[in-house]
């Protein structure tokens, strides 16, 4: 068991009784005296600050007089539904939301492991598959409320007598997008902070600090990349052939 | 002239075929070369990746140079390149760490 950081040891001491019972009727095999792992207690945690933080923003939102904080969020707001925009051509309007969440979700995750004492659930491999299958889900899904039953034609291919191959490429390529989107966000944020603790043992003065750098900016593009990867598919999903 | 140096080279590689003979550390059973191996291709992923990463960098720039109007879309598209090419030596990490 990796080391508990304090947040997941106060709720293993608090409330294992109930998440003990939780995991059990749900059949995942795990330790019954400490149920709550770092990256289940991160990820609430996260989601706690979302939740408080845009609580905040609703009650201060004013046309005339907005403050800095909803500045922030327009400008988050414009970059997520302008790339959108230029992604989905038509009709991306509904599916803001989810890009929106998508991308503050994960960024908020990815950076919260800077702060000391705080692990980023996305360096556990379960988050980041987590959210790969809502956006395999999400973007079929999408396909089959805007095509109808003609959603499977698009696994076709161009032509009719290319259509046996193309099907097994096709669904081998869609099988392939939830793994890889798993793969490079946790990938980089674990190898991130197995870096950052290998050039701690190394010096301890300046160049882990660099690490950490690059780490921020690294979460920041796996983020806007997760969420840029999402608003693909959805597209690709959606397209109407001409 | 460098067909018989390389030839040469090679053969000198294959006069270390007894270490396959040694006894394994470990007593009977299969030797585990899964890790040296997972560090051997992880070595390999990230050359061929910085090679990759490289051209696309350099045409990103020569694109940039040669039409300075177009500046947004070129860097969009050189850092999505940058990071899908990155994330293949990424999945290499993985198998690394799979490997343990």
């Amino acid at each position: 068991m990796e080391h508990e950081i304090w947040l997941t040891a106060l709720l293993n001491h608090l409330l294992a009784g109930p998440a003990d019972s939780v995991l059990k009727i749900m059949g995942v095999p795990h330790d019954a005296a400490h149920p709550w792992s770092n990256w289940m207690s991160m990820e609430l945690l996260v989601v706690a600050i979302i939740v408080v933080l845009f609580a905040m923003l609703r009650s201060r939102l004013s046309v005339d007089n907005p403050g800095k904080l909803q500045h922030v969020f327009e400008v988050i707001y414009e970059f997520v539904q302008g790339q959108a925009h230029e992604t989905i051509e038509h009709g991306s309007r509904p599916f803001v939301p989810f890009f929106g969440t998508i991308f503050i979700f994960i960024l908020f995750m990815n950076l919260i492991g800077i702060i000391p004492g705080f692990e980023s659930p996305t360096m556990s491999a379960s988050v980041p598959l987590g959210l790969a299958v809502a956006v395999f889900f999400y973007y079929h899904w999408a396909g089959i409320r805007e095509h109808g039953a003609k959603y499977v034609l698009h696994f076709f291919g161009p032509v009719w007598w290319l259509a046996p191959i193309m099907f097994v490429i096709e669904i081998i390529s869609h099988l392939a997008r939830p793994l890889s989107l798993t793969v490079r966000l946790f990938a980089n944020m674990f190898a991130g902070e197995k870096v950052t603790a290998a050039f701690l043992m190394l010096t301890y003065l300046f160049i882990p600090s660099i690490f950490i750098g690059l780490h921020v900016f690294v979460a920041l593009l796996q983020a806007y990349i997760f969420a840029l990867l999402a608003m693909i598919y959805v597209g690709g999903a959606v397209a109407h052939e001409h | 002239m460098t067909r018989k140096i390389v030839f040469l080279i090679a053969a000198a590689f294959l006069l270390a075929t007894p270490i396959f003979a040694q006894t394994p550390a470990g007593g009977g059973g299969a030797t585990d070369y899964r890790l040296p191996f997972a560090y051997l291709a992880m070595g390999i992923a990230s050359g061929l990746c910085g090679l990759g990463q490289g051209k696309a960098v350099a045409s990103a720039a020569e694109a940039m140079a040669r039409n300075p109007g177009a500046q947004a879309g070129i860097r969009f598209a050189l850092i999505l390149g940058l990071v899908l090419i990155e994330s293949l030596a990424l999945y290499t990490l993985m198998i690394t760490y799979i490997a343990k």
